[in-house]
């Protein structure tokens, strides 16, 4: 088991097409994937784009990524990239 | 039904706001997209794998069919407008939203149509408590696909795809999935209960020239597919059940509307002078892709304006500065030798679908247009290296939106310089290209003088022109009545701007709606405008109407408009003048209605 805490940091969160594209990542690996609130308040399945959106991450929510399994050191990088590029949005 | 076509209806009158112009007679045809009505039934034991399989085939149906939207949506609306499908087919490939449903419809023997209401109201609710205003609203995404789901169990097509020839189509609101779905080409006219000037629905019929009026509350509840309605979209007005003489005669002025909204022939090409013989440069505006197409069908002579703004995807990403020098390229191709000017990103406040940027309080007054780009520096940079690049392969300027203050031109301009350097020392090819200021605040209204010393060309955006003119929201129902584009105020402000320019001989363009309604073209041409921009679709419209007055008239009612105290006796005059002296031209429909004296 992997955790990396991450940090949304894209103007408008987790909205559709960035949780589609987190979502499409993650479906990628073989590994658990789990995105955790840090209060604890909500946990999400990575694979789930209905769970990821439930989130309701706006920017600037801090998450725990968990991963297990065969592939989980590989999902984390790739998901910790995602969040860290802001899904490739524009950074006003 | 025979009944109301024999009149036995009474006629029936909503007034809505009109986000694309036109006149159109024509039937109902109700599109649902609201919530569809779903009953529970009890299943037999061995009916629930039966009912398992139902379920599964209408996913993979639903799934199908998003499909084909999103390869349509790529192509007609670009990719930008695409992105949201892969997230609403991610929704049909759930497995949380799927297993609770085969699990409902296994466990409490519900049939399909109730197991996937009952799961999905689950998700929406918890969906209607997030606190954030824009993530809250990706709920609907939600509503969307679950109602193509219902669709797809109820083995309905969906019903839009029988569109006839004269479809009038009525909805409470047009979701995107069900905009890219639609076959337009046999739209004759929208008219919906919600929506607004900025919602996907109302870009896509301006740019494509369907007319269409919305924010008309009750209308869907009130019509039937079948009945006769009448899509006033100049006076943003829907007339359901019309009389046997009201059809008539708007009848005649949709003939009139359609005559001028047909192609150019080869003459109408050429050069346009009024009968007295000054000559007038109609160019066109876009934006989408979709659009493009009008630009040479419509005999535009360019592009005036290019809403860059929109390469950025709906939701906020950044194109980066290879992307945009592929768009400007196809812009300035499309544009040929007559070139396109393009508007730095016209970011903030309404553009970023309907979102301030960090929740700015007053967005329209705040951190948006060139504010935006000189505080993110890099974002201008790039997206002036980008045209600066495409210009040497075809003639392009910009535009600098939001100026009100000289300082704002000149920092601009130097940071454009500063490129321009840097991409001659990186061996970079680039065009010449001249740098225009937007005049669309009333601080630039007053500095005109200085500011048409200081750029290369003028370019007058009616629309904000008048909304930060006269203080008035053009998105807030409840001012509609305060947003007037023929306000002596908003006159001589166009009437100083041009003047301005004339003086120190640099061009100026009107780009704002106005341009796009003949009544208000005449007039601006009368102020002094010689070259107008508006949606391709409006451009036969104007063309026919200008080369068949003159000059000299023109100039005399619009100096006549400037010596109005308010817009009420603007438009008495235009209304009296018009009819008096072009009647063949202006049938009283097209001209502002008189005002009812009390």
């Amino acid at each position: 088991m992997v955790e990396e805490r991450v940090r949304i940091i894209n103007r408008l969160g987790l909205h559709a097409r960035a949780a589609a594209q987190l979502v499409k990542t993650a479906n990628g690996y073989q590994s658990m994937l789990r995105l955790e609130r840090l209060d604890g308040s909500a946990t999400a399945d990575a694979k789930s784009i209905l769970s990821v959106l439930m989130l309701a991450a706006s920017r600037g929510t801090e998450l725990l990524l968990a991963a297990d399994g065969a592939d989980e050191k590989e999902a984390v990088r790739a998901l910790c990239e995602l969040f860290a590029c802001g899904f490739g949005e524009a950074e006003p | 039904m025979s009944e109301r076509v024999r009149g036995v209806k009474k006629e029936q009158r909503w007034s809505g706001l009109s986000v694309s112009d036109g006149v159109v007679v024509g039937h109902v045809l109700r599109i649902h997209t609201g919530a569809r009505q779903v009953y529970r039934t009890s299943l037999n034991e061995t009916d629930v794998a039966k009912e398992l399989r139902r379920f599964r085939a209408a996913v993979r149906l639903a799934r199908r069919q998003l499909l084909a939207v999103k390869a349509r949506a790529e192509k007609e609306l670009g990719a930008d407008h695409a992105y949201i499908f892969d997230a609403h087919l991610l929704m049909l490939e759930d497995r949380k939203l799927l297993d609770e449903v085969e699990e409902c419809i296994r466990v409490e023997r519900a049939n399909a149509e109730w197991a996937v209401k009952v799961v999905s109201d689950r998700f929406l609710s918890v969906y209607s408590e997030i606190k954030d205003d824009y993530l809250r609203e990706r709920g609907s995404d939600i509503e969307d696909v679950v109602q193509r789901l219902l669709v797809a169990l109820s083995g309905e097509r969906p019903g839009y795809r029988q569109l006839t020839e004269d479809a009038v189509i009525v909805a409470e609101d047009l979701l995107p999935s069900a905009m890219a779905e639609l076959d337009l080409a046999h739209a004759r006219a929208i008219a919906t209960d919600a929506g607004g000037w900025t919602s996907h629905m109302a870009i896509i019929a301006r740019g494509l020239g369907i007319p269409a009026v919305v924010g008309l509350r009750d209308l869907y509840r009130r019509a039937r597919t079948g009945d006769m309605i009448v899509v006033d979209a100049l006076r943003g007005e829907i007339l359901l059940h019309p009389s046997q003489q009201t059809i008539e005669s708007y009848q005649k002025l949709a003939t009139s509307e359609e005559l001028a909204r047909v192609a150019p022939t080869d003459e109408g090409r050429g050069s346009l002078r009024t009968l007295d013989g000054v000559e007038i440069t109609l160019r066109a505006n876009v934006e989408l892709p979709a659009e493009y197409e009008g630009v040479r069908k419509f005999g535009a002579r360019g592009i005036g304006l290019y809403r860059s703004e929109f390469l950025m995807t709906q939701r906020g990403v950044m194109p980066s500065e290879d992307e945009q020098y592929e768009a400007y390229l196809e812009v300035a191709e499309l544009a040929g030798e007559d070139g396109a000017t393009v508007r730095l990103f016209d970011l903030g406040g309404d553009k970023m679908g309907g979102l301030a940027l960090e929740n700015e309080r007053n967005p329209a007054l705040g951190l948006r247009a060139i504010r935006f780009s000189l505080v993110h520096e890099e974002v201008l940079r790039s997206q002036a290296r980008a045209v600066l690049r495409a210009a040497a392969k075809g003639r392009l300027d910009i535009v600098l939106p939001m100026i009100s203050d000289i300082t704002d031109v000149r920092r601009a301009r130097r940071i454009i310089d500063e490129e321009r350097e840097a991409l001659l020392k990186e061996g970079h090819e680039i065009g010449p290209m001249r740098i225009g200021a937007m005049i669309e605040v009333p601080s630039a209204v007053w500095i005109a003088d200085s500011l048409a010393r200081e750029v290369d060309f003028f370019s007058l955006g009616t629309n904000d022109l008048v909304q930060y003119l006269l203080a008035v929201d053009r998105g807030n129902d409840e001012v509609a009545g305060w947003f007037r584009s023929l306000h002596p105020a908003v006159l001589e402000s166009i009437s100083h701007t041009i003047e301005a320019a004339r003086k120190a001989s640099i061009p100026a363009v009107v780009c704002g709606e106005m341009a796009a309604t003949p009544t208000y073209a005449v007039l601006l041409v009368g102020l002094g405008a010689t070259i107008l921009s508006m949606i391709p679709a409006s451009i036969p419209r104007v063309r026919r109407t200008i080369a068949a007055i003159n000059y000299r008239d023109a100039e005399a009612i619009a100096r006549a408009s400037l010596a109005c105290e308010s817009a009420d006796e603007v438009e008495e005059l235009v209304r009296l003048r018009f009819s008096a002296g072009w009647p063949h031209l202006f049938p009283p429909e097209t001209l502002p209605a008189p005002k009812l004296r009390e």
